[in-house]
């Protein structure tokens, strides 16, 4: 009878205690200190507008999540942004192909970029880090030797929908993030392939043992990030009507820290989509909330800084309680 | 490091794509505009033909002639010398004016997203005015042409936007000024019939290819007798800007007289060599730079001119044009804006303020600047 009311309760206390609930609850009162400092915060108007700056980095942080929940890193993916927003320029303007079809070519390289670093990871065995090291180099060279420090301008119109347009009020690009956290969410938490990413960052030994395709899943998880990165990109050049080869640098820094502060461990095995949510929208709110209460740029990293140790610090005191 | 690996990354996709075969013959600039060299002499420029105004219009901003206004400064990154000189500029403009509210912030780095991300959060919080130096000129122009939909307005410096996202531009120095500064300097130092060098960025960076474009055509109408050597890339990079110049000295040895900087980077380190070389006095640098950096070989001796404007003017003008953009002092077809102790700036170009001739730092007046 203890027994059973004591697990009862300790299942509660898990639920109340799991990293994303307690994310979830700091952004609440986040959300309404800041919105007590300032007038202008908590409006339908800012708040719709800070999705439409987060989704870049929110599209490269869903795959991300995968990646990591199986152990790995890709801090290749700015690089991947700043050579797929290249290719995009490239390919229509100097190329000659119709928008369409540069869009199209666009994800195939981008997808083709994050298969090459799968490849690497899975075939040669290079670790993930290193790998995406030298890749990022490479895909930012490769952004900087096509375009020759030329920027691509003058899109037609239609094609500014995506970064610019909006849906009954909603930014286009915030629906593509709606269902593009859906897809992934489902994928992660619902499929086998999810589970097979679990089970790879807990045991990848023990997952071949258990005759799971780890090569397979692992090389589906880095195109997958390098196929979402060029969607960021897509999304990007559309919003700033212009591509450079510098852009998205620093990318892959933002989306680990929403994915880490989400509650995913950077060791792998554990980790939720919604987790990566929460982050996402969190370092997107405080450092909006902190600029219209007035702090300085500065000043703001330094507290997203605070803000990522102490949810790090939580969460590994809650995961040594489960223990 | 990885600053290295990129560069070297760069480096070999440069070579990949089988562009490094660019000549010197025929500068074009790499943007397909006309060259327009000045008068020889030092009378002021002939009046640009007039052209109409073509900036932006704030929309329904609200009446604050003479009033207090908040203005913020987004410009390309924060924590720099030479940003917080044209800061220094803005908030002395406001202590002048007495009437403007004023505060400086922006990225720690120049990327063109938190730029971009900056400015849109100063937009929801309710400016009066901004004043921005932009990343890139298209990429700034969406989240500008924002702001002057929500009544704010909005004055660039620097670095300019498309003419339609903002109202105004204070330009510091226009490229045929450079030029004409530049080689005017080297014809003073190292005689008119001197053979020179340049240490350049690349053949295509924007404002560089732009300049040296300017230089030759101002150096084939005003000093015809002087020799075009050679024109180097070294990146933006101190130790390939070093051995590019050295490389120049010692290909051509007594030949050479005189060695232009075009970036920032390579003035320095071309002082540098020169000075290595035990060249001081036999051939004379000139070029771009910041005063810090120069600090070092204009008290040796070894450089006598630097060229740039003066950044803190650049942000005083900035300033007192928005201001007089609010009280309706400043509109569209005026010819000339009062800046406070600067007196009466030009129009030029349609919807830019010209700051005026370049600066030229030199051994007297080089302490008075710290950027």
């Amino acid at each position: 009878m203890t027994a059973v009311a004591s697990s009862n309760r300790a299942s509660r206390a898990r639920i109340f205690l799991r990293h994303e609930t307690i994310l979830a609850a700091m952004l609440v009162v986040a959300l309404f200190g800041l919105g007590l400092f300032n007038d202008r915060f908590l409006t339908i108007d800012n708040l719709l507008n800070q999705g439409r700056l987060m989704t870049e980095i929110g599209l490269i942080a869903l795959p991300m999540t995968f990646v990591i929940v199986t152990g790995g890193i890709d801090v290749s993916v700015g690089a991947i942004v700043g050579l797929c927003a290249i290719v995009l320029g490239y390919s229509w303007k100097n190329l000659g192909f119709p928008l369409p079809l540069a869009i199209v070519f666009t994800l195939v390289v981008g997808a083709a970029a994050g298969l090459a670093n799968g490849l690497v990871i899975t075939r040669i065995k290079v670790p993930p880090i290193i790998t995406t090291i030298a890749t990022l180099t490479l895909f930012r060279g490769l952004a900087e030797g096509i375009s020759q420090a030329h920027s691509v301008r003058g899109y037609p119109d239609w094609f500014y929908f995506l970064g610019q347009g909006d849906v009954f009020g909603v930014p286009t690009q915030l629906l593509v993030l709606f269902l593009a956290i859906i897809v992934f969410g489902v994928a992660l938490d619902r499929t086998t392939f999810g589970r097979t990413l679990y089970a790879i960052g807990s045991n990848e030994t023990a997952a071949r043992f258990s005759a799971l395709p780890v090569e397979r899943v692992k090389l589906a998880a880095y195109t997958l990030s390098g196929l979402m990165a060029s969607l960021s990109a897509l999304v990007l050049v559309s919003r700033v009507t212009t591509t450079r080869s510098d852009m998205g640098m620093g990318y892959e820094l933002d989306a680990i820290a929403a994915v880490v502060l989400g509650g995913t461990s950077i060791f792998g095995g554990s980790g939720t989509i919604w987790g990566t949510v929460i982050g996402a929208v969190m370092i997107q709110l405080l450092k909006n909330g902190l600029a219209l209460t007035g702090v300085k740029g500065d000043a703001t990293i330094m507290v997203i800084g605070v803000v990522l140790i102490a949810s790090v610090l939580i969460a590994s005191s809650l995961q040594r309680r489960r223990v | 490091m990885r600053s290295y690996l990129l560069t070297t990354a760069a480096a070999a996709a440069l070579a990949l794509a089988m562009n490094t075969g660019a000549s010197a013959a025929g500068w074009d600039g790499a943007d397909d505009l006309p060259t327009s060299p000045l008068a020889c002499d030092a009378s002021a420029p002939a009046a640009p033909a007039a052209k109409p105004y073509d900036g932006g219009k704030a929309v329904n901003a609200p009446d604050k002639a003479g009033k207090e206004i908040s203005v913020v400064d987004v410009p390309k990154l924060i924590g720099i010398g030479y940003f917080n000189a044209t800061s220094k500029g803005i908030a002395d403009a406001a202590k002048d004016l007495g009437n403007v509210k004023v505060k400086t912030d922006g990225p720690t780095e120049a990327k063109i997203d938190e730029q971009i991300k900056f400015i849109d959060n100063y937009i929801t919080s309710g400016v009066d005015g901004i004043l921005f130096a932009a990343n890139d000129p298209v990429a700034i122009a969406p989240v500008l042409k924002k702001a002057l939909s929500k009544g704010i307005h909005v004055v660039g410096y620097d670095a300019n936007s498309t003419p339609d996202a903002r109202e105004w531009f204070v330009n510091q120095a226009e490229f045929n000024g450079i030029a004409k500064a530049m080689m005017d300097s080297m014809a003073k130092e190292a005689g008119e019939d001197a053979a020179f060098g340049i240490v350049t960025s690349t053949f295509t960076t924007p404002n560089q290819a732009r300049w040296i474009a300017e230089m030759q055509a101002y150096g084939a109408k005003c000093h015809p007798k002087m020799k075009w050597l050679e024109t180097v890339e070294a990146q933006e990079d101190n130790v390939l800007s070093f051995n590019q110049a050295t490389t120049l000295l010692n290909k051509y040895g007594d030949k050479i007289k005189g060695l232009f900087g075009m970036t920032s980077v390579a003035t320095p380190a071309g002082a540098e060599a020169v000075t290595k070389a035990g060249l001081c006095g036999k051939v004379a640098e000139v070029g771009l730079a910041t005063p810090n950096a120069m600090k070092p070989y204009v008290h040796s001796g070894c450089v006598k001119s630097v060229v740039l404007w003066n950044p803190i003017d650049l942000g005083y003008a900035a300033m007192y044009v928005m201001r007089a953009v609010v009280d309706g002092k400043l509109k569209a077809g005026d010819a000339s804006v009062d800046a406070g102790k600067l007196g009466k700036l030009n129009v030029v170009n349609g919807s830019e303020i010209l700051l005026g001739a370049p600066y030229i730092y030199s051994k007297d007046n080089i302490d008075k600047f710290d950027f």
